[in-house]
Order: C-alpha cells, then sequence, then structure tokens
C-alpha cells in the first residue's frame, strides 16, 4: 500500500492535473535566456524531422514492395518514375539522419543543462527512450532497399547480438542465437526477415514513438524548460508567441536546407556503386560494408577492442543512460558540460576519422 | 572429308567459339579504380556488375537467339557511328562503340586514361549534370542519377532545380509569414479576451 501511496506522489508530481490546461501550459510558460538557450530548439527540430519523416514515410509507402524480389525494384522505381518519388524518397533519408543528428545533440545538452532533474526524470527517461527507438528506426529502415550495402550491414549488426552468446553459461549461450533467429524470422536473412523488418519500422515503432513521445512533449509542457544554467536566468521571454515564432522560423530554415539537400544529392552517391546494387545471396559479400554514420561511435571500438570489453561498455553505457538523473543529481552543470563536451568529441572523431583510426591501429580496411 | 575441307570447318568452330568468348577488358574500370580510389567493377560498362561471363542475366550465356545476333553486331561496329544495342553491355557501353567504334575501343585498352578525351565531354547519359568522361574518372556509374560525386551533383542539380529551390523557398517563406501572423493574432485575440475578463471581473 504504502508502494503504491509512493508511486502515485511521483506521478502527482511529474504529472501535475492542476497544470493540465492550456493557459499553463503555453500562455503563461516562460523561456530562460542565457549562454545555453539555442540547446531549447533542439527538441523542436527533432520533433520537425519526425515528422517528415512520417509525412515522407507515407508517401514511400505507396509504392514500397517489402518483398525480397520487388523491394529493390520497387525502390529503383520511386527514384525513377514517380514524380518527385526521388526527392521524397532523399528527404526521407536525409532528414533520419538529421533527427539521429539533433536527437543526439538534444541529449547532450539537456544532460549538460541538469534537465533530468526531479520533476523532469520522466522527460529524461522518455527522451533516451525515444533515442533508442530512433536508433532501432535506421536500423531497421537500413535494410528495407534491399541492396548489396544494407542486408550485408544489417547481417553485420546481427552477427554482433550473436557474439554475445559466447560469453553466457549453460544454455543462456545460446539464447542471442534463438534471439537473432526471432529477429530474422529463420536461420538466414530473408524474406521473413524484410517482412519482419518492415512490420517494425512502419507500424510497431510508429505505435510506440506516437505513445512515448506524447508522454514526453507532455512532460516538457507541464514543468516548462529548465533554467538550463547553475546561476538565476535574470531574462525570460514568453513561450507563446515569441519562442514559437523563432522556433518555426528554424523549422522553415531546417526544411529548406533538407529540401535543396534532397534535391541535389541522392542520399546514396555517398556510397560505391557495387554496394547499392540488388543483394545477391549466392554472390560474395562486397568490400566495404559498414553500418551507417550514426553507429560509427560503437562500431569502430568493436573492430578494435576485444568484444566483452564493448558488452561491459554497452550495459553500462545504457543503464547509466537510464540512470542519469539518480547519479548526477549532486553533480554541477559545469562538471556535466565537460563530460558532454568529452561524449561530443568522441562520436565527432570516431563519426568522421573511424576508418582512418581504425587503419592506424590495425594495419587495413574494415 | 576433304583436308581442306575439315581444316575449313575446323578454322570455322575455332572462330565461331572465340566470337563467344566473353571480354570485360578490365584495363577501363582498373583505371578507373585507380584515379576514383572507389571500388568500382565491370557494371561500369556491362550489365551484371561480374562481367559478360556467366548464365545470369545480361551474361553471355543466358543469351537468346536475337541477343546473340545484338551481341555480333555489336561486336563488329569496327567504326564510330554505329548504333549498338550489345545485351552485355549497359548504356554507357553501348554509348562507348557508338562514339570511337569498336577498333578505337580496343586500342585504348593500353592507354585507358585517354578514354575520356576520345569520348568528350558533351554526353551525359543519366542527366545528372556529370559527363559521363567525367564520371568514368570519378569511378561512378554513368548511368545512374544516383550514383556520383556528391559535390558534383549538388552544384549540376542547384543549377538544373534553380527554380524549384527559388519555388520552395518562397512557398516556406510565405507560410512562415502567414503563420507568424496567425499566431501574433491569436496572442493579440487572447491578451485582448483576457483584459475584458479581468475588467468585468473587476466590474463585478
Amino acid at each position: 500500500m504504502k508502494s503504491l501511496t509512493t508511486i502515485a506522489d511521483f506521478l502527482r508530481a511529474r504529472f501535475p492535473i492542476e497544470k493540465m490546461n492550456l493557459q499553463s501550459m503555453l500562455m503563461k510558460k516562460e523561456v530562460p535566456i542565457h549562454k545555453m538557450s539555442w540547446a531549447y530548439y533542439l527538441g523542436g527540430l527533432t520533433l520537425l524531422f519526425f515528422t517528415i519523416q512520417v509525412i515522407t514515410g507515407l508517401l514511400l509507402l505507396f509504392y514500397y514492395q517489402p518483398t525480397v524480389n520487388e523491394a529493390y525494384d520497387s525502390v529503383k522505381f520511386i527514384s525513377d518514375k514517380v514524380p518527385g518519388g526521388a526527392v521524397i524518397r532523399n528527404l526521407h533519408a536525409w532528414t533520419s539522419s538529421a533527427m539521429i543528428l539533433t536527437a543526439i545533440l538534444h541529449l547532450l545538452t539537456t544532460f549538460a543543462m541538469k534537465a533530468f532533474e526531479k520533476p523532469r526524470e520522466v522527460t529524461w527517461g522518455t527522451g533516451v527512450l525515444l533515442l533508442f527507438i530512433t536508433y532501432t528506426f535506421g536500423f531497421t529502415g537500413y535494410l528495407l532497399p534491399w541492396h548489396q550495402l544494407s542486408v550485408n550491414a544489417t547481417k553485420v549488426g546481427l552477427q554482433f547480438i550473436g557474439a554475445v552468446g559466447q560469453y553466457l553459461p549453460g544454455s543462456l549461450s545460446e539464447l542471442p542465437n534463438k534471439l537473432i533467429e526471432i529477429i530474422q524470422g529463420g536461420p538466414s536473412i530473408g524474406q521473413e526477415t524484410l517482412s519482419r523488418f518492415y512490420a517494425i519500422h512502419v507500424v510497431i515503432l510508429p505505435l510506440a514513438i506516437f505513445a512515448i513521445l506524447g508522454a514526453h512533449l507532455l512532460s516538457v509542457q507541464l514543468h516548462g524548460m529548465s533554467k538550463g544554467v547553475d546561476e538565476k536566468p535574470k531574462i525570460k521571454e514568453p513561450f507563446f508567441p515569441n519562442f514559437l515564432i523563432k522556433d518555426f522560423s528554424l523549422w522553415a530554415i531546417a526544411f529548406l536546407i533538407l529540401f535543396i539537400l534532397a534535391i541535389t544529392i541522392p542520399f546514396e552517391s555517398f556510397f560505391s556503386f557495387p554496394l547499392v546494387e540488388p543483394y545477391n545471396a549466392l554472390g560474395s559479400t562486397p568490400e566495404g560494408i559498414k553500418p551507417e554514420w550514426y553507429f560509427y561511435f560503437i562500431y569502430y571500438p568493436m573492430e578494435l577492442l576485444p568484444f566483452w570489453v564493448i558488452i561491459i561498455i554497452m550495459i553500462l553505457l545504457v543503464l547509466g543512460l537510464f540512470l542519469v538523473p539518480k547519479i548526477f543529481s549532486g553533480t554541477s552543470r559545469k562538471t556535466l558540460t565537460f563530460i558532454a563536451i568529452i561524449a561530443f568529441i568522441y562520436f565527432v572523431t570516431m563519426t568522421v576519422f573511424g576508418q582512418q583510426i581504425f587503419e592506424l591501429i590495425k594495419g587495413g580496411h574494415s | 572429308m576433304k583436308k581442306s575441307q575439315f581444316i575449313y570447318i575446323f578454322l570455322l568452330l575455332l572462330v565461331y567459339s572465340f566470337e563467344l568468348n566473353a571480354y570485360a577488358y578490365p584495363e577501363f574500370y582498373e583505371y578507373s579504380r585507380k584515379v576514383s580510389g572507389r571500388n568500382t567493377n565491370c557494371a561500369l560498362c556491362h550489365t551484371h556488375g561480374d562481367g559478360p561471363e556467366g548464365f545470369e542475366e545480361g551474361q553471355i550465356k543466358s543469351l537468346n537467339k536475337a541477343e546473340m545476333e545484338r551481341l555480333m553486331r555489336a561486336r563488329s561496329a569496327f567504326q564510330p557511328g554505329i548504333k549498338v544495342k550489345s545485351p552485355i553491355l549497359n548504356a554507357f557501353g553501348n554509348h562507348i562503340i557508338y562514339k570511337i567504334g569498336k577498333k578505337k575501343f580496343l586500342e585504348l585498352k593500353s592507354h585507358p586514361e585517354n578514354l575520356p578525351k576520345e569520348l568528350g565531354f558533351k554526353s551525359d547519359l543519366d542527366r545528372d549534370g556529370i559527363p559521363d568522361a567525367q564520371e568514368y574518372l570519378d569511378g561512378t556509374l554513368a548511368i545512374s542519377k544516383e550514383d556520383g560525386d556528391p559535390k558534383k551533383l549538388f552544384i549540376a542539380n542547384i543549377r538544373i532545380n534553380i527554380k524549384h529551390i527559388i519555388l520552395a523557398i518562397l512557398s516556406v517563406s510565405l507560410m512562415f509569414f502567414g503563420f507568424v501572423a496567425l499566431l501574433k493574432g491569436i496572442h493579440l485575440k487572447t491578451k485582448l479576451n483576457n483584459s475584458n475578463g479581468g475588467d468585468k471581473n473587476e466590474k463585478i
């Protein structure tokens, strides 16, 4: 009974009913102005990119065929024959990367600004969940074009899950392989895998993200923006309409940049062409198979370090992210900013120079 | 059978089997690979990425009679200006034969670096804004508008799509202008309503 009361109190403090009205959530809301104010726009940008993802994704659904025989051709058809198809597809691809980038930056700046403090633990927790879902969107969506790169990169990704088995005791060691079979829908990647990834990408993940995003946005609006800096912010501006107008102006600029990128640079021009040929199950794995750029921060360490080290790091990272409000409750914003900067530098270094670092240490191609 | 007849039939069979052999001429994609640093392969000019030998679609042993005739016609197009449609070559491969002829093409085997000059920089089969000869040097497919050097594609497509870009900027700006006016209007109305409501309350 006592624990139930504790839970109810916790929820009441995080979702105060008295604040659930337009006046409190929109009209009276204020945004602090200080040196880190730019970071308040990152969440909104991520939301914009998600909206673009939903709209372009729905349009792609009209033509995409989720079968191993037709997937590649249907994607080619969208790009080559459907009016505006190439732009929609490129917009979907460019926006997915933009969404992951802003989601990561949003997480790091939120951490640096200590926006996970009581009563914002739920905002933080749902935010971390949203980041994981966004990554899963990226992983499942990557397979759908069914070309050499997408299928082989997915195989590599799934192999990492299988490799965990060697560190598990007894019959548990079989668990990762069973999990792979469940994900693949069989002993190897094929039609069942494509069907499952398609269902996860277009139904399961959107449902999950809508539910969690709802809780996340509600929590943000109920508690307002965190003060963000150690000292009390001297200046504040109204959320409505001042901040919202600035937010929308940024949305307009971001959309235009993405549109220009989508209309001028096909996303696949960054891959060498044998990799974007249709997947050949009987052929050998082509050179240069790599996951998408946003996995490099974990992919290159996986290639360089013993796998058990990676497992420990991953477990600590995932647990640590969820437990941030507990672990860093007493830490100053200066220290948090320092940690966030280090994490950002590591992410950028691995993303941009990961290949060079790998070649320098291992002296070959990954 | 006379000895001369036997030799004649033997030579004929030899020529025929020689004709059926597939040639990939890797000198060209190897040069492209060298100058571009990209993993180019036979798909640069051939229908099949592994080249013309094999049983798969676009490979020599899968061809039917009509395709075989088209292949022979392409192989005998020694002079430039003859339109060919070889089933083992892609549009770029066929364009090379049309533009310079098989004879010149075979001569270039020892100097693959001269191919772009011979082709010229006017033809752009995929209409991506990058000439075919340049795509050969960049190690990108001349028949795919999705494949090209990103920087060159950006510049070329800006030029091609400038009207669309201007229209997009105009429409987004107008939408933004309208939306901001709407937000300001709502804000003003709410303020007015609040102040009117406030006055009434005070009176009451």
